[in-house]
């Protein structure tokens, strides 16, 4: 098994910086997904490391191998692209072989056949090997351009967002069979993704990127509850974060918030805030953070429009004097638009940034 | 008048016009394949008869009594091995144009499109030297490689149409499988731009098959004559003989339209450039 490298990896193509001193250094047999919109770098940064563009500054390595100037084919990678790239002129079975038939490692077809055959079991298209690429089904060749890569055993799996051409209910089966395939053959695998649901559940560490830098590499745990920076709290999590721009001063145990035209009294949070206590801050607030009640302790709000997102109910309500803002309530309750209610924030739950740098105030 | 009548006269319209442009093309060739198949002394009859009432082939064995073999040999090998030679070049040229991004990438481009507007005739006389001094003239491989130099270019820029249709990430893939790039060309770019090397294969096959100008000026005997130089050779030697004529014209067209008819589904979706795959 083997890790991968970079350090200080820039690309530039004309005038736009792609990926800008780029530092990752991933574990053998990680699961690290690549995470950000379109533009951020996480595509580059992974045809870089397959060695399909070439760096502009720093190095690679796969293993203790510097690759910078090594083509693709003597990297020793498998890579499922987001279109799966097969070969339309062969069939499933010639398609999962052709890795097997390079040059240079030319097994015997014997051999070959027993290996195409294995991997076709475990990805359940054993029946579909004599089949063309368009006669299946996406999920189909998604799982065949699986086969392809894995047949190799190769160190390292690159995937560019295998999932997204998929239809909702198929790529989440996928994305539990890609993590049971993970643990099944221990590989180090890149994934490349702008679905913050999908590397949440597959990674060990997400490496989250913005404009060609990358803004936080951690946990999926870590990436949640302590976000880096504001990109990163509102990039990940369901639906976008609460930003409240203002003041926070400390009150004991409590924290109070003022904003423009309004105030909040964030009980128990004096502790958590205490770092962006007596100083501009922006509090960041997710829809789970707040509970929504039709009376009892909180702050007054308005409730704007409510809709179910099956497990929970999630109710827009306007602060009094100030911003709408989601926040979760049981499935079953009924809040209606216009209906005057409490929202009580849990601390734990809560984030501050610095206006300015947008960095998290909370170590 | 209503508009099931309009659109029924337009498409006879339609008709009409398209039967008369069917009929002035073949013409003269139905005319070449009747005369080529009526006796001798039948042919300047009049009214003329566009099917003869009787038929003979007494014109098609003469033809193979005096020689018309070799020629038709010759036409072949020069035909093949030009093709050979363009696709072989061609593809790679394409190819790098297609997928790399080089120095003086467009100044090749210009070149080649250049090139292709220089009409042939301007540079017979230059050529003609040229090919003495490297004593290949009156050869079968100087008709080859002035061929292959006449046609690389239209070779070259049909191909690279075709290739950058075929999707980068398939030959990535590939590569990532362990091929490098001429690997890549060979097992994947070119079992999938079929139809775009029948549609160049097929341009300068014509040429080779049908060139006259060319092979007349540099090449005198008879051993490398080609088929389009024999026919001519047939009008000299028997004078306004028409019937030997006719049929050989007609041998040399036959493998053509053969071609053709066999390709035909390719070399549209050739020409199109992929354009409307699928």
């Amino acid at each position: 098994m083997t890790g991968v490298r970079f350090s200080g990896v820039s690309k530039r193509f004309g005038a736009v910086a792609a990926l800008d001193s780029l530092d990752l250094a991933i574990e053998a047999g990680e699961f690290v997904s690549l995470l950000g919109p379109s533009g951020s770098g996480k595509s580059t940064t992974l045809n870089l490391l397959a060695g399909l563009i070439d760096a502009d500054a720093g190095e690679i390595r796969i293993g203790e191998r510097v690759v910078n100037d090594l083509p693709p084919d003597q990297r020793d990678l498998a890579m499922v692209f987001q279109n799966y790239a097969l070969y339309p002129h062969m069939t499933v079975f010639e398609n999962v072989a052709f890795p097997l038939r390079a040059r240079g490692r030319s097994a015997a077809e014997a051999e070959i056949e027993a290996r195409v055959k294995r991997v076709a079991g475990m990805l359940g298209v054993t029946e579909l090997l004599a089949r063309y690429p368009r006669e299946l089904s996406g999920g189909q060749q998604q799982r065949v351009a699986l086969g392809r890569a894995m047949v190799r055993e190769p160190k390292v799996f690159l995937l560019d967002e295998p999932l997204s051409n998929l239809d909702a209910r198929l790529r989440i089966r996928m994305r539990r069979d890609i993590k049971a395939l993970h643990e099944q053959i221990r590989s180090t695998i890149v994934y490349v993704t702008h679905d913050q649901a999908e590397a949440m559940t597959l990674s060990t560490r997400i490496a989250v990127f913005d404009k060609g830098r990358l803004q936080q590499f951690d946990a999926p745990e870590a990436i949640y509850n302590r976000p880096a920076n504001v990109f990163v709290a509102n990039f990940v999590g369901e639906r976008e974060i609460a930003l409240l721009a203002g003041r926070v001063e400390r009150d004991g145990a409590d924290a109070r918030f003022h904003g423009a035209g309004y105030a909040l009294l964030l009980t128990g949070a004096g502790a958590r805030l205490a770092p962006a206590a007596g100083r501009a801050a922006t509090i960041g607030v997710r829809a789970e953070a707040v509970a929504v009640s039709a009376d009892g302790p909180g702050a007054p709000a308005t409730v704007a429009m409510t809709e179910l997102s099956g497990p929970d109910r999630i109710v827009y309500a306007r602060i009094a004097g100030g911003p709408e803002i989601a926040c979760r309530a049981e499935p079953r309750s009924t809040f209606a638009s216009g209906q005057d209610v409490r929202l009580r924030f849990d601390p734990e739950r809560l984030h501050a940034f610095d206006p300015g740098t947008t960095l998290s105030l909370i170590p | 008048m209503s508009w099931r009548a309009r659109s029924l006269l337009r498409r006879a319209v339609n008709a009409a016009i398209m039967l008369g442009i069917v009929a002035t093309a073949l013409f003269p060739i139905l005319w070449g394949l009747s005369t080529s198949l009526k006796p001798t002394e039948r042919i300047l009859e009049y009214p003329p008869l566009l099917v003869p009432d009787q038929p003979t082939l007494a014109h098609y064995r003469m033809l193979w009594e005096t020689g018309i073999g070799r020629p038709i040999l010759n036409s072949a090998i020069v035909s093949a091995a030009t093709v050979a030679l363009c696709l072989v070049l061609g593809s790679l040229a394409g190819y790098a144009l297609a997928r790399f991004a080089f120095r003086g990438k467009q100044g090749v481009m210009l070149a080649i499109v250049a090139v292709m507007s220089i009409p042939l005739p301007s540079v017979l006389v230059p050529t003609f030297t040229f090919l003495v001094n490297l004593d290949l003239n009156d050869s079968l491989i100087g008709l080859v490689l002035l061929y292959t130099a006449y046609q690389l270019p239209i070779t070259v820029w049909i191909l690279y149409g075709y290739f950058r249709t075929v999707p980068e990430q398939i030959e990535q893939a590939a590569m990532i499988d362990g091929y490098g790039r001429l690997a890549v060309l060979r097992k994947i770019v070119l079992p999938l731009s079929g139809p775009g090397l029948v549609a160049a294969g097929l341009f300068v096959l014509t040429f080779a098959w049908n060139d006259f100008v060319v092979a007349v000026v540099m090449s005198s005997s008879e051993s490398v004559r080609t088929l389009p130089v024999a026919i001519y050779h047939y009008l000299g030697f028997f004078g306004r003989d028409w019937g030997p004529l006719t049929a050989a014209a007609m041998v040399s067209i036959v493998p053509v339209i053969g071609v053709f008819v066999v390709f035909q589904r390719y070399f549209l979706s050739g020409m199109t450039g992929g354009s409307v795959k699928g």
